[in-house]
């Protein structure tokens, strides 16, 4: 009796310590990424006319999924602190629609390849990396997002594509930018850029 | 018996306990279905390494309340990734020049032959090319003292030449004998044992490279087997076919770095100090050596 008591134990244990196992930074960000892959997929909106509305429902998981005042903090980093309360949040908002330009032809070309998270690494109570790679009929591209927790919600500040992290990469180039010009000069150039786009 | 049960409760209770706190890179592990590979094992010790770092840096931190500028202390122990370029205006005047190398000549090219040649025969030609790599990868690992990965080498030569066709086919890297590709070169072994970039430089059609990444210049003039290749015309179009096949795998990759970056310059030489310096470290932990690092770090629950 006691040693099935004791087992019952052990199994309750187990049981109600999986959900902690499955890690909620991982959970967090697969469900934003499998909700853009059901938009991606969803054969109602495969009509090159329904491009827009897939944009539209991209860019509401996007600002659920990704926290962009942190990811703009952190490319300018000591530089943040130069920008005015407006000018900090014109280039947020600036920095968010080239990001958009850029990126979204690239998602819009998905194909169907499977993407594949594998690992979750906690660097701090409130930090994370989600390690994800893409796989294709030639390479596999490993992607990492790196989470930040606050207010009990876990949000993607920094993506790392090979190795690559896309944060620091525009950290060096603002940083560039901004030790030969004014921050409005920056946000002069970010103007344009999104203009021509 | 009723003292047994005790024990392996408190046992289960500990085990338990342990790892929901410190040991949550091996939980995520036990919701995936991927068997470990090397590369993976080498990920694990990569970040360990980082959280040691973190640790280090900022021993309490970790209960302090957050504030405003906690993204500044983050940052901090990222931003050495950085690089001298003193050449730049003819670095960037070789930047323009291979930009429109590529654009004018190379993507077109790549291009009407990804028309001509299906996928599948493109990946094994680049599979070919890859193998024919094997003697600079190994004698590299040899001298980085990584004997796994030299090991590997041979085995996947050997497994790929034979039942690969000569290198065309990677079966290798297949689940069952799980001997994945791997990377690496003279520049990193250079890098492996401490040995800085120096400063940047952006040679002509060979691209982004630094003085220590440009030893592999010289390594694969006497270790590609296809410098041997007599007569000259015969070694360049062999070696035109190697680029354009590569090119043609992965057309749109530039693109749309350059498209996304405000300096695409700046946005290229980063991309590849990152890329370069993420590779050197993730062979560089010992296994070891990562265990004790974290062990000093006692700031977690």
């Amino acid at each position: 009796m006691k040693r099935q008591l004791a087992a019952l134990g052990i199994l309750m244990l187990l049981v109600f310590a999986l959900p902690v196992y499955a890690g909620v930074p991982l959970d967090t960000v697969q469900k934003s990424v499998n909700k853009v892959l059901d938009v991606l997929r969803d054969p109602k909106l495969k009509a090159d006319s329904a491009k827009e509305m897939k944009k539209e429902k991209l860019r509401i998981i996007y600002k659920s999924m990704f926290d962009e005042i942190e990811f703009s903090k952190r490319t300018l980093a000591k530089n943040w602190s130069k920008l005015n309360a407006a000018q900090q949040k014109e280039f947020v908002d600036l920095f968010e629609q080239i990001l958009e330009k850029s990126y979204i032809d690239k998602i819009l070309s998905y194909t169907n390849e499977k993407i594949e998270f594998y690992k979750e690494n906690m660097n701090s109570e409130t930090q994370a990396e989600i390690q994800t790679k893409i796989v294709t009929s030639s390479k596999e591209i490993p992607i990492f997002y790196r989470v930040i927790k606050k207010d009990n919600v876990w949000k993607v500040y920094d993506v790392v594509v090979e190795n690559v992290s896309l944060v620091q990469n525009y950290r060096t180039q603002f940083n560039d930018i901004l030790t030969k010009n004014t921050p409005e000069q920056l946000l002069e150039i970010l103007r344009k850029k999104v203009k021509d786009q | 018996m009723k003292r047994f049960s005790c024990l392996v409760l408190i046992a289960a209770l500990l085990v338990i306990g342990c790892a929901h706190s410190s040991n949550r890179t091996s939980s995520a592990q036990q919701t995936d279905n991927i068997s470990s590979t090397p590369q993976e094992a080498k990920a694990t010790v990569n970040t360990k390494q980082t959280q040691a770092m973190q640790a280090e840096a900022s021993p309490p931190a970790e209960n302090k309340a957050k504030s405003d500028d906690e993204y500044l202390d983050d940052i901090k122990d990222e931003e050495v990734i950085t690089i001298a370029d003193p050449l730049e205006p003819f670095n960037r005047a070789m930047y323009v020049f291979n930009d429109k190398l590529y654009f004018w000549l190379l993507k077109p090219v790549a291009q009407g032959y990804s028309k001509v040649v299906p996928e599948p025969a493109r990946i094994s030609v680049k599979n070919f090319f890859t193998n024919l790599g094997f003697p600079i990868r190994f004698i590299s690992f040899v001298l980085q003292a990584d004997f796994s990965g030299a090991a590997t080498e041979v085995g996947r030569f050997g497994i790929n030449t034979i039942w690969g066709i000569g290198g065309l086919m990677d079966p290798a890297a297949e689940n069952k004998i799980n001997l994945p590709k791997q990377d690496t070169d003279f520049g990193l072994t250079l890098g492996y044992y401490g040995v800085g970039h120096g400063f940047y430089i952006v040679w002509p059609i060979l691209g982004p490279s630094s003085p220590r990444d440009s030893v592999d210049i010289i390594g694969e003039y006497f270790l590609y087997p296809v410098s041997y290749i007599n007569p000259w015309y015969i070694w360049l179009s062999v070696k035109s076919l190697d680029e354009v096949n590569a090119t043609s795998l992965r057309i749109g990759d530039y693109e749309s770095l350059q498209d996304a970056a405000i300096d695409p310059y700046v946005a290229v030489r980063d991309a590849y100090i990152q890329y370069r310096l993420k590779k050197i470290k993730g062979n560089d932990v010992k296994p070891e050596a990562a265990k004790t690092a974290r062990e000093s770090n006692p700031a977690k629950d």
